[in-house]
Protein backbone atom coordinates (compact mmCIF):
# COMPACT_ATOMS: atom_id res chain seq x y z
CA UNK A 1 0.00 0.00 0.00
CA UNK A 2 1.41 3.21 -1.27
CA UNK A 3 1.33 6.04 1.47
CA UNK A 4 -0.60 9.52 1.09
CA UNK A 5 1.97 11.63 0.72
CA UNK A 6 2.44 13.41 4.00
CA UNK A 7 0.31 11.51 5.91
CA UNK A 8 3.16 10.49 8.58
CA UNK A 9 3.14 14.73 8.98
CA UNK A 10 -0.03 14.87 10.00
CA UNK A 11 -0.41 11.72 12.37
CA UNK A 12 2.42 13.28 13.71
CA UNK A 13 1.13 17.04 14.07
CA UNK A 14 -2.42 14.76 15.49
CA UNK A 15 -0.19 13.75 18.24
CA UNK A 16 0.99 17.07 18.74
CA UNK A 17 -2.71 18.56 18.95
CA UNK A 18 -3.58 15.79 21.36
CA UNK A 19 -0.82 16.14 23.77
CA UNK A 20 -1.13 19.99 23.68
CA UNK A 21 -4.61 20.01 25.19
CA UNK A 22 -3.36 17.93 28.07
CA UNK A 23 -2.37 18.93 31.58
CA UNK A 24 1.80 19.37 31.39
CA UNK A 25 3.34 16.69 33.24
CA UNK A 26 6.51 18.75 34.40
CA UNK A 27 6.71 20.41 37.97
CA UNK A 28 8.27 23.65 38.12
CA UNK A 29 10.31 23.01 40.82
CA UNK A 30 11.70 25.98 42.64
CA UNK A 31 8.37 27.07 42.24
CA UNK A 32 6.78 24.06 43.80
CA UNK A 33 7.96 21.45 45.98
CA UNK A 34 7.98 17.92 44.83
CA UNK A 35 6.12 15.37 47.31
CA UNK A 36 8.55 13.10 48.59
CA UNK A 37 7.55 9.67 49.89
CA UNK A 38 8.98 9.44 53.68
CA UNK A 39 10.73 6.89 53.19
CA UNK A 40 13.29 8.95 50.69
CA UNK A 41 16.98 8.87 51.01
CA UNK A 42 17.82 12.89 51.04
CA UNK A 43 19.78 13.93 53.58
CA UNK A 44 21.21 12.13 57.28
CA UNK A 45 19.92 13.50 60.02
CA UNK A 46 21.64 13.00 63.43
CA UNK A 47 19.77 12.91 66.81
CA UNK A 48 22.88 13.05 69.08
CA UNK A 49 21.03 12.71 72.22
CA UNK A 50 20.83 9.11 70.95
CA UNK A 51 24.19 8.63 69.96
CA UNK A 52 26.50 6.46 71.99
CA UNK A 53 29.59 7.01 70.25
CA UNK A 54 29.56 3.14 69.18
CA UNK A 55 31.16 3.86 66.44
CA UNK A 56 29.02 1.52 63.83
CA UNK A 57 27.64 3.74 61.85
CA UNK A 58 31.61 5.29 61.01
CA UNK A 59 33.08 1.26 60.93
CA UNK A 60 30.02 -0.28 58.62
CA UNK A 61 30.27 2.87 56.14
CA UNK A 62 30.96 1.16 52.81
CA UNK A 63 33.39 4.47 51.82
CA UNK A 64 34.37 5.42 55.21
CA UNK A 65 32.57 9.16 54.94
CA UNK A 66 31.66 9.57 58.74
CA UNK A 67 33.60 10.93 61.30
CA UNK A 68 33.68 10.91 64.89
CA UNK A 69 35.48 12.10 67.80
CA UNK A 70 35.00 11.75 71.04
CA UNK A 71 36.26 11.60 74.77
CA UNK A 72 35.45 9.61 78.10
CA UNK A 73 34.06 11.52 80.95
CA UNK A 74 33.87 9.96 84.18
CA UNK A 75 30.70 10.33 86.32
CA UNK A 76 30.90 10.48 90.13
CA UNK A 77 28.84 7.66 91.56
CA UNK A 78 25.86 8.06 92.29
CA UNK A 79 25.42 6.38 95.72
CA UNK A 80 27.99 6.65 98.40
CA UNK A 81 30.20 3.63 98.09
CA UNK A 82 29.87 3.30 94.28
CA UNK A 83 31.78 3.00 91.48
CA UNK A 84 32.87 6.06 89.25
CA UNK A 85 31.08 5.31 85.63
CA UNK A 86 32.75 6.52 82.40
CA UNK A 87 30.50 7.57 79.24
CA UNK A 88 31.43 8.99 75.49
CA UNK A 89 31.09 11.87 75.11
CA UNK A 90 30.19 13.32 71.51
CA UNK A 91 32.79 16.28 70.28
CA UNK A 92 32.29 15.49 66.16
CA UNK A 93 29.78 14.14 64.37
CA UNK A 94 30.50 14.66 60.48
CA UNK A 95 29.17 13.09 57.05
CA UNK A 96 31.11 14.06 53.84
CA UNK A 97 28.38 13.79 51.66
CA UNK A 98 30.43 14.12 48.43
CA UNK A 99 31.72 10.18 49.61
CA UNK A 100 27.91 8.99 50.49
CA UNK A 101 26.49 6.75 48.61
CA UNK A 102 23.19 6.85 49.96
CA UNK A 103 23.17 3.52 51.10
CA UNK A 104 21.55 3.62 54.55
CA UNK A 105 23.91 1.35 56.35
CA UNK A 106 24.57 3.67 59.49
CA UNK A 107 20.97 4.26 59.51
CA UNK A 108 20.33 0.54 59.61
CA UNK A 109 23.07 -0.65 61.92
CA UNK A 110 22.61 2.12 64.13
CA UNK A 111 21.68 0.68 67.32
CA UNK A 112 20.48 3.36 69.55
CA UNK A 113 18.45 5.03 66.96
CA UNK A 114 20.41 8.28 66.34
CA UNK A 115 20.43 8.26 62.59
CA UNK A 116 17.58 9.00 60.22
CA UNK A 117 16.88 9.95 56.64
CA UNK A 118 15.36 12.72 55.60
CA UNK A 119 13.63 13.85 52.35
CA UNK A 120 15.21 16.95 52.83
CA UNK A 121 17.10 17.44 49.37
CA UNK A 122 18.37 21.10 48.83
CA UNK A 123 22.25 21.00 49.83
CA UNK A 124 23.99 21.90 47.17
CA UNK A 125 27.02 23.54 47.48
CA UNK A 126 29.64 25.29 45.15
CA UNK A 127 32.88 23.60 46.84
CA UNK A 128 32.98 19.69 47.49
CA UNK A 129 34.29 20.31 50.58
CA UNK A 130 31.36 22.30 51.80
CA UNK A 131 29.59 18.96 51.60
CA UNK A 132 31.21 17.81 54.87
CA UNK A 133 28.25 18.51 57.16
CA UNK A 134 29.00 19.04 61.22
CA UNK A 135 26.21 17.48 63.96
CA UNK A 136 24.68 20.91 64.11
CA UNK A 137 23.66 20.98 60.30
CA UNK A 138 22.53 17.47 60.93
CA UNK A 139 20.68 18.27 63.50
CA UNK A 140 18.78 20.60 61.64
CA UNK A 141 18.02 18.28 59.60
CA UNK A 142 16.45 15.55 62.33
CA UNK A 143 13.56 18.15 62.59
CA UNK A 144 12.91 17.40 58.85
CA UNK A 145 12.66 13.48 59.18
CA UNK A 146 9.10 12.48 58.61
CA UNK A 147 7.39 9.89 60.19
CA UNK A 148 7.89 6.29 58.97
CA UNK A 149 4.69 4.98 56.48
CA UNK A 150 2.43 2.64 57.76
CA UNK A 151 2.99 -0.92 56.97
CA UNK A 152 0.91 -3.13 54.08
CA UNK A 153 -1.79 -5.01 56.18
CA UNK A 154 0.29 -8.28 54.80
CA UNK A 155 3.35 -7.16 56.36
CA UNK A 156 4.81 -8.75 59.75
CA UNK A 157 3.94 -7.32 62.83
CA UNK A 158 6.42 -4.60 63.31
CA UNK A 159 8.85 -5.79 66.63
CA UNK A 160 8.09 -3.06 68.76
CA UNK A 161 4.35 -3.37 68.65
CA UNK A 162 5.16 -7.44 68.95
CA UNK A 163 7.17 -6.17 72.05
CA UNK A 164 4.68 -3.69 73.25
CA UNK A 165 1.52 -5.88 73.11
CA UNK A 166 3.61 -8.89 75.27
CA UNK A 167 4.31 -6.81 77.68
CA UNK A 168 0.65 -5.30 77.96
CA UNK A 169 -0.79 -8.66 78.28
CA UNK A 170 1.76 -10.21 80.84
CA UNK A 171 0.50 -6.96 82.86
CA UNK A 172 -3.14 -7.58 82.22
CA UNK A 173 -2.55 -11.12 83.21
CA UNK A 174 -0.78 -9.77 86.60
CA UNK A 175 -3.85 -7.67 87.12
CA UNK A 176 -6.48 -10.43 86.00
CA UNK A 177 -6.28 -12.52 89.39
CA UNK A 178 -7.12 -9.40 91.41
CA UNK A 179 -10.36 -8.36 89.74
CA UNK A 180 -13.06 -9.54 91.29
CA UNK A 181 -15.36 -10.37 88.89
CA UNK A 182 -18.25 -12.17 88.78
CA UNK A 183 -17.49 -13.71 85.15
CA UNK A 184 -14.06 -14.59 86.45
CA UNK A 185 -14.61 -18.06 87.56
CA UNK A 186 -15.83 -21.63 86.10
CA UNK A 187 -15.68 -19.83 82.68
CA UNK A 188 -12.82 -21.36 81.01
CA UNK A 189 -13.73 -20.55 77.46
CA UNK A 190 -13.44 -16.82 78.07
CA UNK A 191 -10.40 -16.77 79.59
CA UNK A 192 -8.99 -18.78 76.57
CA UNK A 193 -10.00 -16.45 74.29
CA UNK A 194 -8.18 -13.43 76.60
CA UNK A 195 -4.94 -15.72 76.72
CA UNK A 196 -5.10 -15.33 72.50
CA UNK A 197 -5.70 -11.56 72.47
CA UNK B 1 46.49 -4.21 12.12
CA UNK B 2 46.59 -3.97 8.85
CA UNK B 3 49.88 -3.00 6.66
CA UNK B 4 48.23 -0.07 5.01
CA UNK B 5 49.28 3.32 5.77
CA UNK B 6 47.25 4.73 8.61
CA UNK B 7 46.70 8.68 8.51
CA UNK B 8 44.60 9.69 11.74
CA UNK B 9 43.06 12.91 10.98
CA UNK B 10 40.04 14.71 12.14
CA UNK B 11 38.12 15.54 9.22
CA UNK B 12 38.04 12.99 5.98
CA UNK B 13 39.05 13.98 2.83
CA UNK B 14 41.99 11.81 2.19
CA UNK B 15 42.96 10.11 -1.07
CA UNK B 16 41.20 7.03 -2.17
CA UNK B 17 42.56 3.69 -0.71
CA UNK B 18 43.81 5.24 2.49
CA UNK B 19 42.61 3.97 5.23
CA UNK B 20 41.13 6.45 8.22
CA UNK B 21 41.80 5.57 11.94
CA UNK B 22 38.49 7.59 13.60
CA UNK B 23 38.05 7.38 16.81
CA UNK B 24 34.23 7.73 18.12
CA UNK B 25 34.50 9.02 22.33
CA UNK B 26 35.29 8.04 24.42
CA UNK B 27 33.69 11.85 25.20
CA UNK B 28 31.02 11.29 22.15
CA UNK B 29 27.54 12.16 23.07
CA UNK B 30 26.33 8.55 20.72
CA UNK B 31 28.23 6.48 23.20
CA UNK B 32 26.37 7.39 25.89
CA UNK B 33 29.17 7.26 28.55
CA UNK B 34 32.81 6.75 27.87
CA UNK B 35 32.88 3.65 25.26
CA UNK B 36 35.31 4.65 22.78
CA UNK B 37 35.31 2.63 19.03
CA UNK B 38 38.39 2.84 17.33
CA UNK B 39 36.97 2.54 13.57
CA UNK B 40 38.92 2.26 10.64
CA UNK B 41 37.09 3.77 7.72
CA UNK B 42 37.77 3.09 3.78
CA UNK B 43 35.20 6.27 2.34
CA UNK B 44 32.61 6.14 4.35
CA UNK B 45 32.38 2.52 5.02
CA UNK B 46 33.97 0.82 8.11
CA UNK B 47 36.53 -1.95 7.17
CA UNK B 48 37.18 -3.08 11.21
CA UNK B 49 36.22 -1.45 14.57
CA UNK B 50 37.57 -2.53 18.19
CA UNK B 51 35.92 -1.22 21.11
CA UNK B 52 38.19 0.19 23.41
CA UNK B 53 36.70 -0.43 26.79
CA UNK B 54 38.07 0.70 30.46
CA UNK B 55 37.51 4.14 30.66
CA UNK B 56 35.16 3.59 33.66
CA UNK B 57 36.52 1.14 35.32
CA UNK B 58 36.27 1.51 39.17
CA UNK B 59 37.60 -2.05 40.10
CA UNK B 60 34.28 -3.66 41.43
CA UNK B 61 35.65 -6.80 41.95
CA UNK B 62 38.33 -5.82 43.88
CA UNK B 63 36.09 -3.31 45.83
CA UNK B 64 33.75 -6.32 46.63
CA UNK B 65 36.85 -8.25 48.10
CA UNK B 66 36.87 -5.68 51.17
CA UNK B 67 33.28 -5.65 51.66
CA UNK B 68 30.85 -7.22 53.54
CA UNK B 69 27.78 -9.16 51.95
CA UNK B 70 25.25 -5.82 52.92
CA UNK B 71 28.39 -3.38 51.63
CA UNK B 72 28.37 -5.47 48.10
CA UNK B 73 25.03 -4.81 47.45
CA UNK B 74 25.79 -1.19 47.72
CA UNK B 75 28.39 -1.57 45.56
CA UNK B 76 26.84 -4.13 43.31
CA UNK B 77 23.63 -2.36 42.18
CA UNK B 78 26.10 0.50 40.86
CA UNK B 79 27.84 -1.47 37.41
CA UNK B 80 24.81 -1.09 36.16
CA UNK B 81 22.94 1.85 37.17
CA UNK B 82 19.59 1.24 34.90
CA UNK B 83 18.78 -2.23 36.39
CA UNK B 84 20.10 -1.60 40.12
CA UNK B 85 17.29 -3.99 41.44
CA UNK B 86 18.39 -6.80 39.25
CA UNK B 87 22.13 -6.26 40.10
CA UNK B 88 21.44 -6.79 43.94
CA UNK B 89 19.61 -9.90 43.19
CA UNK B 90 22.63 -11.51 41.94
CA UNK B 91 24.83 -11.25 44.96
CA UNK B 92 21.88 -12.05 47.45
CA UNK B 93 20.81 -14.87 45.68
CA UNK B 94 24.37 -16.22 45.71
CA UNK B 95 25.02 -15.81 49.58
CA UNK B 96 21.71 -17.20 49.83
CA UNK B 97 22.45 -20.31 47.86
CA UNK B 98 25.83 -20.74 49.97
CA UNK B 99 23.54 -20.19 53.42
CA UNK B 100 20.98 -22.95 51.90
CA UNK B 101 19.08 -19.96 53.20
CA UNK B 102 15.04 -20.17 52.38
CA UNK B 103 13.83 -16.47 51.91
CA UNK B 104 9.96 -15.81 52.70
CA UNK B 105 7.27 -16.15 49.86
CA UNK B 106 6.36 -12.34 50.57
CA UNK B 107 9.94 -11.43 50.01
CA UNK B 108 9.97 -13.82 46.61
CA UNK B 109 6.98 -12.31 45.20
CA UNK B 110 7.84 -9.00 46.36
CA UNK B 111 11.40 -9.25 44.58
CA UNK B 112 10.33 -10.07 41.31
CA UNK B 113 7.79 -7.89 41.31
CA UNK B 114 10.51 -5.21 41.81
CA UNK B 115 12.84 -6.75 39.44
CA UNK B 116 10.21 -6.95 36.63
CA UNK B 117 9.24 -3.08 37.41
CA UNK B 118 13.06 -2.47 37.36
CA UNK B 119 12.66 -4.48 33.97
CA UNK B 120 10.27 -1.61 32.53
CA UNK B 121 12.04 1.45 33.74
CA UNK B 122 15.35 0.03 32.33
CA UNK B 123 13.79 -0.80 28.76
CA UNK B 124 12.12 2.66 28.87
CA UNK B 125 15.46 4.11 29.00
CA UNK B 126 16.26 2.24 25.64
CA UNK B 127 13.15 2.97 23.74
CA UNK B 128 13.47 6.94 24.78
CA UNK B 129 17.21 6.75 23.72
CA UNK B 130 17.03 5.21 20.34
CA UNK B 131 14.80 6.90 18.52
CA UNK B 132 16.80 10.32 19.93
CA UNK B 133 19.95 8.75 18.39
CA UNK B 134 18.25 8.47 15.53
CA UNK B 135 17.29 11.83 15.47
CA UNK B 136 13.78 11.73 16.79
CA UNK B 137 13.81 13.73 19.70
CA UNK B 138 10.00 13.70 20.98
CA UNK B 139 10.18 9.99 22.02
CA UNK B 140 12.54 10.40 25.20
CA UNK B 141 10.12 12.83 26.70
CA UNK B 142 7.17 9.67 26.49
CA UNK B 143 9.76 7.40 28.18
CA UNK B 144 10.99 9.83 31.04
CA UNK B 145 7.62 10.36 31.70
CA UNK B 146 6.64 6.91 32.14
CA UNK B 147 9.48 6.58 34.04
CA UNK B 148 8.88 9.20 36.44
CA UNK B 149 5.35 7.65 36.89
CA UNK B 150 7.55 3.60 38.06
CA UNK B 151 10.51 5.76 39.84
CA UNK B 152 7.66 7.08 42.05
CA UNK B 153 6.67 3.80 42.94
CA UNK B 154 10.20 2.32 43.18
CA UNK B 155 11.08 5.69 45.01
CA UNK B 156 8.15 4.94 47.80
CA UNK B 157 8.99 1.73 48.58
CA UNK B 158 12.71 1.61 48.62
CA UNK B 159 13.94 5.45 49.43
CA UNK B 160 15.67 5.77 46.42
CA UNK B 161 15.13 6.43 42.38
CA UNK B 162 18.12 4.94 40.89
CA UNK B 163 20.01 2.49 43.21
CA UNK B 164 17.46 0.97 45.42
CA UNK B 165 19.39 -0.59 47.95
CA UNK B 166 16.41 -2.53 49.04
CA UNK B 167 17.42 -6.05 48.80
CA UNK B 168 18.98 -7.88 51.49
CA UNK B 169 20.57 -11.42 52.13
CA UNK B 170 17.26 -13.39 53.39
CA UNK B 171 14.84 -10.99 51.60
CA UNK B 172 14.23 -7.07 51.62
CA UNK B 173 15.15 -4.26 53.94
CA UNK B 174 11.69 -3.64 55.17
CA UNK B 175 8.04 -4.04 54.35
CA UNK B 176 5.78 -2.33 51.76
CA UNK B 177 3.90 0.84 52.58
CA UNK B 178 0.24 0.90 53.04
CA UNK B 179 -1.49 1.35 50.00
CA UNK B 180 1.74 0.86 48.25
CA UNK B 181 0.62 -2.24 46.19
CA UNK B 182 -2.54 0.00 45.15
CA UNK B 183 -0.47 2.46 43.26
CA UNK B 184 2.09 0.19 41.80
CA UNK B 185 -0.78 -1.33 39.97
CA UNK B 186 -2.28 2.39 39.06
CA UNK B 187 0.95 2.83 37.98
CA UNK B 188 1.74 0.01 35.72
CA UNK B 189 -1.90 0.46 34.08
CA UNK B 190 -0.90 4.37 33.74
CA UNK B 191 2.35 3.14 32.06
CA UNK B 192 0.65 0.37 29.99
CA UNK B 193 -2.17 2.27 28.84
CA UNK B 194 0.85 4.65 27.25
CA UNK B 195 2.65 2.36 25.93
CA UNK B 196 1.58 3.03 22.35
CA UNK B 197 3.64 5.70 22.08
CA UNK B 198 6.05 3.24 21.47
CA UNK B 199 4.16 1.01 19.40
CA UNK B 200 2.69 3.58 17.20
CA UNK B 201 4.74 6.54 17.03
CA UNK B 202 7.81 5.04 17.52
CA UNK B 203 7.89 1.82 15.52
CA UNK B 204 5.58 2.86 13.16
CA UNK B 205 7.39 5.44 12.11
CA UNK B 206 8.63 5.34 8.74
CA UNK B 207 12.47 7.05 8.78
CA UNK B 208 12.95 4.91 12.14
CA UNK B 209 12.23 1.95 10.13
CA UNK B 210 14.25 2.58 7.28
CA UNK B 211 17.15 3.65 9.29
CA UNK B 212 16.77 -0.04 11.48
CA UNK B 213 15.33 -2.56 9.06
CA UNK B 214 18.07 -4.39 7.67
CA UNK B 215 20.63 -2.50 9.03
CA UNK B 216 23.71 -4.66 11.50
CA UNK B 217 21.91 -8.10 11.17
CA UNK B 218 23.98 -10.07 13.92
CA UNK B 219 23.53 -14.26 13.50
CA UNK B 220 23.06 -16.12 15.87
CA UNK B 221 26.56 -17.50 15.33
CA UNK B 222 27.69 -14.48 16.42
CA UNK B 223 25.53 -14.34 19.17
CA UNK B 224 27.05 -17.59 20.66
CA UNK B 225 30.79 -17.05 19.83
CA UNK B 226 30.17 -13.76 21.79
CA UNK B 227 28.53 -14.66 24.77
CA UNK B 228 25.48 -12.27 23.63
CA UNK B 229 22.53 -12.57 25.86
CA UNK B 230 19.29 -10.80 26.32
CA UNK B 231 16.96 -9.16 23.90
CA UNK B 232 19.93 -8.76 21.85
CA UNK B 233 20.25 -12.23 21.75
CA UNK B 234 16.86 -12.95 21.22
CA UNK B 235 16.25 -10.75 18.17
CA UNK B 236 18.84 -12.49 16.27
CA UNK B 237 16.59 -15.79 17.00
CA UNK B 238 18.61 -17.09 20.05
CA UNK B 239 15.54 -18.26 22.02
CA UNK B 240 17.07 -18.18 25.87
CA UNK B 241 15.50 -16.65 28.73
CA UNK B 242 17.09 -17.12 32.66
CA UNK B 243 13.10 -16.52 33.37
CA UNK B 244 12.08 -19.66 31.98
CA UNK B 245 15.03 -21.82 31.52
CA UNK B 246 16.65 -21.41 34.90
CA UNK B 247 13.40 -19.67 36.40
CA UNK B 248 14.65 -18.22 39.90
CA UNK B 249 12.50 -15.88 41.90
CA UNK B 250 8.74 -17.06 41.30
CA UNK B 251 9.16 -17.17 37.74
CA UNK B 252 8.68 -20.80 38.10
CA UNK B 253 4.92 -20.00 38.83
CA UNK B 254 4.82 -17.09 36.03
CA UNK B 255 5.63 -19.38 33.57
CA UNK B 256 1.91 -19.09 31.60
CA UNK B 257 2.70 -14.90 32.26
CA UNK B 258 5.98 -15.21 31.04
CA UNK B 259 6.20 -14.57 26.79
CA UNK B 260 10.14 -14.97 25.46
CA UNK B 261 10.03 -12.44 22.63
CA UNK B 262 12.74 -13.64 19.92
CA UNK B 263 12.90 -12.57 16.12
CA UNK B 264 15.21 -14.13 13.54
CA UNK B 265 16.19 -10.88 11.69
CA UNK B 266 18.90 -9.88 13.94
CA UNK B 267 18.62 -6.22 13.04
CA UNK B 268 18.40 -3.26 14.81
CA UNK B 269 14.56 -3.39 14.05
CA UNK B 270 14.43 -6.69 15.62
CA UNK B 271 16.30 -5.73 18.66
CA UNK B 272 14.26 -2.32 19.19
CA UNK B 273 10.87 -4.54 18.92
CA UNK B 274 12.24 -7.48 21.32
CA UNK B 275 12.74 -4.69 23.82
CA UNK B 276 9.06 -3.12 23.28
CA UNK B 277 7.37 -6.69 23.31
CA UNK B 278 9.20 -7.82 26.83
CA UNK B 279 8.39 -4.16 28.17
CA UNK B 280 4.75 -4.91 27.61
CA UNK B 281 5.62 -8.28 28.82
CA UNK B 282 7.31 -6.93 31.97
CA UNK B 283 4.35 -5.22 32.84
CA UNK B 284 2.08 -8.40 32.46
CA UNK B 285 4.34 -9.59 35.40
CA UNK B 286 4.23 -7.17 37.34
CA UNK B 287 0.36 -7.42 37.32
CA UNK B 288 0.51 -11.09 37.92
CA UNK B 289 2.86 -10.98 40.70
CA UNK B 290 0.73 -8.11 42.37
CA UNK B 291 -2.48 -10.40 41.88
CA UNK B 292 -0.25 -13.22 43.94
CA UNK B 293 0.75 -10.72 46.40
CA UNK B 294 -2.53 -9.74 47.12
CA UNK B 295 -3.71 -13.57 47.61
CA UNK B 296 -0.42 -14.32 49.67
CA UNK B 297 -1.04 -14.52 53.50
CA UNK B 298 0.51 -12.24 55.81
CA UNK B 299 4.11 -12.50 56.93
CA UNK B 300 7.83 -11.25 57.50
CA UNK B 301 9.52 -10.41 54.17
CA UNK B 302 13.47 -11.15 55.50
CA UNK B 303 14.74 -12.90 57.56
CA UNK B 304 16.91 -12.37 60.71
CA UNK B 305 20.56 -12.49 60.56
CA UNK B 306 23.39 -13.00 62.36
CA UNK B 307 25.44 -9.93 63.75
CA UNK B 308 28.27 -10.63 61.72
CA UNK B 309 27.36 -12.78 58.41
CA UNK B 310 29.53 -15.25 57.07
CA UNK B 311 29.22 -17.26 53.99
CA UNK B 312 30.28 -20.71 54.16
CA UNK B 313 33.27 -22.11 52.49
CA UNK B 314 32.57 -22.97 48.97
CA UNK B 315 31.40 -21.44 46.15
CA UNK B 316 28.87 -20.89 43.27
CA UNK B 317 27.32 -19.38 40.24
CA UNK B 318 24.05 -17.07 40.47
CA UNK B 319 22.96 -15.95 36.65
CA UNK B 320 20.02 -13.94 36.55
CA UNK B 321 18.47 -12.91 33.78
CA UNK B 322 19.13 -9.10 33.64
CA UNK B 323 17.02 -6.40 31.88
CA UNK B 324 20.19 -6.06 29.39
CA UNK B 325 21.11 -9.72 29.55
CA UNK B 326 22.88 -12.76 32.22
CA UNK B 327 24.57 -10.88 35.17
CA UNK B 328 26.11 -13.67 37.17
CA UNK B 329 27.83 -13.43 40.19
CA UNK B 330 30.63 -16.42 40.96
CA UNK B 331 31.16 -16.25 44.42
CA UNK B 332 33.69 -17.76 46.49
CA UNK B 333 33.92 -17.83 50.08
CA UNK B 334 36.69 -18.67 52.34
CA UNK B 335 34.30 -18.64 54.96
CA UNK B 336 35.41 -14.95 56.03
CA UNK B 337 32.36 -11.88 56.47
CA UNK B 338 33.83 -10.81 52.94
CA UNK B 339 33.84 -13.07 50.03
CA UNK B 340 37.39 -14.36 48.86
CA UNK B 341 36.50 -13.83 45.06
CA UNK B 342 33.26 -12.10 43.29
CA UNK B 343 33.72 -12.51 40.07
CA UNK B 344 30.91 -10.20 37.85
CA UNK B 345 29.68 -11.11 34.63
CA UNK B 346 28.06 -8.69 33.21
CA UNK B 347 25.90 -8.31 29.60
CA UNK B 348 26.72 -5.62 27.97
CA UNK B 349 30.53 -6.25 28.35
CA UNK B 350 30.07 -9.32 25.89
CA UNK B 351 27.18 -7.33 24.13
CA UNK B 352 29.32 -5.19 23.14
CA UNK B 353 32.12 -7.21 21.54
CA UNK B 354 29.77 -7.69 19.09
CA UNK B 355 30.79 -4.32 17.52
CA UNK B 356 33.50 -5.77 15.96
CA UNK B 357 31.55 -8.29 13.71
CA UNK B 358 28.92 -5.92 13.74
CA UNK B 359 30.45 -2.97 12.50
CA UNK B 360 32.95 -4.01 9.28
CA UNK B 361 31.56 -3.52 6.23
CA UNK B 362 28.65 -0.79 7.41
CA UNK B 363 28.71 2.64 6.37
CA UNK B 364 29.80 5.61 9.14
CA UNK B 365 25.94 6.68 9.03
CA UNK B 366 24.63 3.56 10.79
CA UNK B 367 26.93 3.03 13.11
CA UNK B 368 25.22 4.90 15.78
CA UNK B 369 22.30 2.85 14.73
CA UNK B 370 23.69 -0.05 15.48
CA UNK B 371 25.71 1.14 18.88
CA UNK B 372 22.35 2.17 20.33
CA UNK B 373 20.61 -1.27 19.32
CA UNK B 374 22.81 -3.30 21.86
CA UNK B 375 21.52 -1.24 24.68
CA UNK B 376 24.15 -1.27 26.63
CA UNK B 377 24.93 0.46 29.91
CA UNK B 378 28.84 2.18 30.04
CA UNK B 379 29.18 1.01 33.90
CA UNK B 380 28.24 -2.72 32.78
CA UNK B 381 30.95 -2.96 30.72
CA UNK B 382 33.71 -1.18 32.33
CA UNK B 383 32.35 -2.60 36.14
Amino acid sequence: MAPVPGSGLAKGLAVTLRTMTRKTVTEQYPDAQPELPPRTRGVIGLFEENCTVCMLCARECPDWCIYIDSHKETVPAATPGGRDRSRNVLDRFAIDFALCMYCGICIEVCPFDALFWSPEFEYAETDIRDLTHERDKLREWMWTVPAPPALDPGAEEPKELAAARKAADKLAAQQQPDQPGPDHPGQPDESGQEGRT
Amino acid sequence: MTPTTETTVGIGGAAESTDMVLNIGPQHPSTHGVLRLKLVLDGERITSAEPVIGYMHRGAEKLFEARDYRQIIMLANRHDWLSAFSNELGVVLAVERMLGMEVPTRAVWTRTLLAELNRVLNHLMFLGSYPLELGGITPVFYAFREREVLQNVMEEVSGGRMHYMFNRVGGLKEDLPAGWTTRARGAVAAVRSRMDVFDDLVLGNEIFRGRTRGVGALSAEAVHAYGVSGPVARASGVDFDLRRDEPYLAYGELQDTLKVVTRTDGDCLARFECLLAQTHNALDLADACLDRLAELAPGPVNQRLPKVLKAPEGHTYAWTENPLGINGYYLVSKGEKTPYRLKLRSASYNNIQALAELLPGTLVADMVAILGSLFFVVGDIDK
